[in-house]
């Protein structure tokens, strides 16, 4: 009995430190992913991102000599475990740069660590605007947070579309409602008509109660946030009522990701989307990732993908300049960054409110004949857009 | 020796921190603490009143939100939630405890557990008053060194098993068991059943909302996802319990430690990946079926297996 | 009214109904469940999960639409169902212990073991059966040219109601009509008189659990059609499938279905009146008034107008 005690409690610390007594030509970097749970989905296609990066990067020499191997640790999707993932970063493995996690309330749970204890962290995907309004000097952020990704989508509304009027219908997340409510600001900006602005809890099955209400309101636009499936719900149950309006646009999320057209078939055709990035864009890397990606796991990755393949080509870059390992300096080189990624053009500016935020264009896409098409801005555009759109009727 | 034994474990624990555990190790044991007061207040409702609940989470958000409403609202620092959800949680305590403690059983079960859920969703719609989903951020935390965190909660725990304890051992105890074994046997003895089974409410949900406002504290950013979450909150406040000990004294703690630092621990293990869950599942069902009163319950059958094991 | 806020009304009332017939499915198994054994099975949504796993792998493997998979779900959950009363939650009901309530921690377990075993083997990816009838529909003014409104029906919705009414029908027959369904009754309504009758009440309760499981299981390949599927899905049909049961009466095959058109009805209307946000508090709100004001569920309406009181 006391033997078996030692030997549990033997092996428990010996696994606490373990991960410390690696040799020292590798560079380990873990990263925080939530891997099981509802978000486990967005989780996974990091991890194979990361993974498809760390292979390309390793094969060319590593990151200044060393190798790099990368490790996850599941945060379930729960703050408090994101928070003991960085304080074990942190503190036991010493590791001296935070990368990762997926949604907003975890990565606010490990930014406000990495701040107080003075170790910078990228945000590679949690939205929420508040999270470079801090004033955290640690704090990047590789993804434009919420405000702005639809910009592209809204210059496509101002200049091709001209709605008088729009229906937004949002899930009720942090992503979802600042995504509407930004919208709504917007489009009362624009001069639209904001006929109905409902949202909806998560994993819903039914919308078309809302979506008849929507109907009768007759809107130009209906414009949805949806995190997942939901997307794909919205569009089969819209065709289903023969909602016919002017154009049907989705903010990100659940209508950029593959599985959107795959689900909803023919009733994708026509919907865009906002996004970050997609796998038509002309930035060095870009198409190479999104078919390697391909091959490997038969579909394309979403702007999540993209994101977190390109955070480690960034965290490759920022070594490479630090002067040495120590957090302060690799702050100093991750505030210098200036360079073009898959996912974009990177560089981490303090202005409008935000700091250590990278802005940039994002994109519009558009379902044509069962692929996502960019066609917004102009300079970035695989084909031209479909406007105006046919109505259900006509599809037939 | 035995009498002791509390104030022991107590000075031992005031000294854990003085031994140099990293920051991650300090939060594991925080929130080993922190759980274990919610444990120990769920006790006090579910293992000696019998009033099964699964909506715990409803008590703890609403303390949560009292500290981050005080914060986001009237400026004032989150601590001050601390003292002032003990007045909030009352209340709410009260009137929710009028509604559901009518129903018994797994009515009573179920209506708690809606009662959590609304209070989610509620949160979630009252955009103006608590950020909705949203959720409430503390722009500084009081300190970046846990060892104040580890004492406050520390002091909390403490406090929270000495009442449990005294309530226990009092009158009050001699009805809630009472309460819990026969009901009606309780009420035919002249036991004003709704009293008492509303004042064992109060406290658990009182002391839970301590525990939230902590939280709120604690880790600075709160959503109604987070707070009022059935299965994180509800569900592993009650798993605690089960697998501790139930109508335990020192239960909610042994169950706290499985629950976080096990868990973490199996978390943990390199390689495992999804897996870990599916393990962790798998303990948990072993231990109620081999120990269906808890580790501190079933402690002398715990004892007998593993004697067992070794001398065959 | 004017007609488009009647097409509004109509619209939102077809809707109510398809998606309450199918949520009385899901609560059907676990009314049977509540009310024999008085187990809450809080694993009950992950064996919906499992259910359409299966139909999700069949259509993609073999093409089998996911309307028969039904015939192979099924019977599969009900021997998953079986399994798991007879090995986990027996031996937890048999032993004494303060409070019985740890037999709902124990399908926490089971449940949680099922999820993460299909994020493990399957991975998380969202999936579903991309069926060519999708989204078909009856349209009104397809049948009636001249009609003042549109009303549409969807196709997968409606098959999916109509079979999921032939089950009820078919369930309510074998409990109400054949020995072991009367035997199952019995022991819902008195455990010790139905042993004193001779009913095998072990071996009810394990045939109990299995059609519960079943059910559920049809339930799911009647869903996957018209949703998708994840592995962490299944929490929130454990939760309309509580509210479900309480509604209609604990074990009552009736109330369940009545239980779940009104849930349905009801919800929708919160949906398209109130606000869709609000749904869910609806649900919980007459879940808790009906648990206050009517113990008993719609069955007891029933049964007090059978027996003229």
């Amino acid at each position: 009995m006391r033997r078996l005690t030692l030997a549990v409690v033997l092996s428990f610390v010996l696994s606490l430190f373990a991960t410390a007594l690696y040799a020292a030509d590798t560079l380990d970097l873990s990263i925080p992913l939530p891997l099981t749970g509802g978000q486990a989905k967005f989780g996974e296609m990091e991890k194979r991102s990361y993974e498809i990066a760390a292979e390309e990067i390793n094969a060319k020499g590593g990151i200044k000599g060393k190798k790099v191997v990368l490790t996850f640790e599941d945060s379930q999707g729960k703050p408090e475990i994101s928070r003991a993932i960085a304080e074990k970063l942190i503190d036991v493995k010493k590791q001296p740069v935070l990368v990762g996690e997926y949604s907003s309330s975890c990565s606010k749970a490990i930014a406000a660590v990495a701040n107080e204890r003075k170790t910078p962290y990228l945000v590679v995907t949690g939205a929420d605007d508040s999270i470079t309004q801090q004033h955290y000097k640690y704090v990047f952020r590789l993804n434009p947070s919420n405000a702005y990704y639809a910009t592209g989508l809204i210059s496509f509304l101002k200049e091709v579309v001209k709605p008088k009027s729009i229906a937004i219908l949002y899930e009720s997340s942090d992503f979802g409602t600042s995504g509407a409510e930004d919208m709504a600001k917007q489009a009362e900006k624009m001069g639209m008509k904001v006929l109905v602005k409902e949202k909806y809890e998560k994993g819903a099955v039914d919308f078309k109660p809302i979506l008849s209400k929507v109907k009768a309101a007759r809107p130009d636009v209906i414009y949805m946030v949806s995190y997942v499936m939901d997307a794909s719900l919205f569009m089969k149950q819209i065709k289903e009522l023969r909602i016919d309006a002017k154009l049907f646009a989705g903010g990100a999320a659940g209508f950029a990701i593959p599985e959107f057209i795959d689900n909803a078939k023919d009733a994708a055709e026509y919907v865009v989307t906002a996004t970050l990035w997609s796998p038509q864009v002309k930035y060095p890397g870009a198409k190479e990732f999104a078919e390697k990606y391909k091959k490997k796991y038969a579909d394309y990755p979403s702007y999540h993908g993209a994101e977190a393949y390109s955070a480690l080509y960034i965290l490759k870059d920022v070594l490479t300049r630090a002067k040495s390992m120590n957090p302060e300096d690799i702050r100093a080189a991750m505030k210098a960054t200036n360079m073009v990624t898959a996912f974009g053009p990177i560089k981490f500016e303090d202005k409008e409110g935000y700091q250590n935020q990278n802005f940039m264009d994002t994109l519009v896409l558009q379902v044509m004949k069962g692929e996502h098409e960019t066609i917004w801005p102009k300079q970035y555009a695989s084909k031209k857009y479909i406007y105006p759109i046919p109505t259900w009727r006509e599809r037939r | 020796m035995k009498k002791y034994f509390p104030l022991i474990a107590l000075a031992l624990l005031s000294i854990l921190p003085l031994i140099g555990l990293s920051t991650y190790m300090m939060h594991i044991v925080i929130l080993v603490v922190m759980w274990s007061i919610i444990g120990m207040a769920w006790n006090l409702l579910g293992g000696y009143c019998g009033q099964v609940s699964f909506g715990h989470a409803a008590y703890f958000g609403v303390g949560a939100y009292t500290a981050g409403i005080l914060y986001s609202k009237l400026g004032a620092s989150p601590w001050w939630g601390v003292l002032l959800s003990i007045v909030v949680v009352t209340i709410f305590s009260f009137i929710l405890g009028y509604v559901v403690l009518r129903l018994r059983g797994p009515f009573f079960a179920l209506a708690t557990l809606a009662s959590g859920e609304v209070m989610r969703v509620t949160a979630e719609n009252w955009v103006g008053f608590t950020g909705g989903t949203l959720g409430i951020m503390v722009h500084e935390r009081t300190w970046v060194e846990k060892i104040w965190y580890y004492y406050i909660i520390l002091l909390i725990a403490a406090v929270t098993y000495f009442l449990v304890k005294k309530l226990v051992e009092s009158k009050l105890g001699y009805y809630f068991v009472a309460i819990r074994e026969d009901q009606d046997a309780a009420e035919s003895l002249g036991i004003n059943t709704t009293l008492y089974k509303t004042i064992a409410l109060c406290i658990s949900g009182v002391l839970t909302g301590i525990a939230g406002a902590f939280y709120m504290n604690y880790m600075g950013y709160i959503d109604p996802h987070v707070v009022f979450a059935l299965h994180d909150i509800s569900i592993i406040t009650i798993m605690i319990v089960m697998v501790g000990g139930v109508a335990t004294y020192w239960g909610p703690f042994v169950g706290a430690v499985i629950m976080v630092f096990l868990a973490e621990w199996v978390r943990s293990i390199p390689g495992l990946g999804a897996a870990h869950q599916t393990l962790f599942g798998v303990l948990l069902i072993v231990i109620i079926i081999f120990l269906p009163n808890g580790i501190v319950g079933d402690y002398k059958k715990l004892k007998r297996l593993v004697g067992l094991g070794r001398t065959s | 009214m004017t007609a488009v806020q009647i097409e509004v009304f109509l619209q939102t009332l077809i809707a109510g109904l398809l998606l309450g017939g199918l949520y009385a499915l899901i609560g059907l198994g676990m009314t049977l469940i509540m009310g024999v054994m008085k187990i809450i099975n809080l694993a009950h949504g992950e064996l919906m999960m499992v259910a359409m796993y299966i139909a999700y792998w069949m259509f993609v493997l073999f093409h089998i639409d996911p309307y028969l998979s039904v015939f192979i779900a099924t019977p599969l959950l009900f021997f998953l169902g079986v399994a798991i009363q007879k090995f986990l939650i027996n031996p937890v009901l048999k032993v004494e212990s303060i409070l019985p309530e740890n037999q709902v921690i124990l399908t926490v377990g089971i449940g949680m073991v099922l999820a993460s075993l299909a994020t493990m083997f399957f991975k998380s990816d969202y999936r579903s059966t991309p069926v060519s009838y999708a989204t078909d529909a009856f349209y009104l003014s397809d049948y009636w040219k001249s009609s003042p409104i549109e009303l549409s029906v969807s196709v997968p919705w409606s098959i999916s109601f109509v079979i999921a009414v032939l089950i009820t029908a078919a369930l309510w027959f074998f409990l109400a009509k054949t020995d072991t369904g009367k035997s199952i009754r019995a022991t819902a309504q008195d455990l010790d008189a139905a042993l004193l009758m001779g009913v095998n009440v072990k071996l009810m309760r394990v045939a109990t659990f299995g059609i519960g499981a079943g059910l559920v299981g049809a339930a799911g390949c009647l869903f996957i059609p018209i949703y998708y599927l994840f592995p962490a899905l299944g929490g929130q049909f454990t939760l309309i499938a509580f509210v479900i049961t309480i509604l209609g009466g604990l074990g009552s095959t009736v109330g369940a279905i009545i239980g779940g058109l009104i849930l349905g009805v009801f919800e929708s209307m919160t949906a398209t009146y109130i606000g869709m946000g609000w749904a869910p508090v609806g649900r919980f709100v007459i879940f808790v008034a009906c648990l206050i004001f009517l113990p008993g569920g719609v069955a007891s309406l029933l049964r007090k107008k059978r027996f003229g009181k």
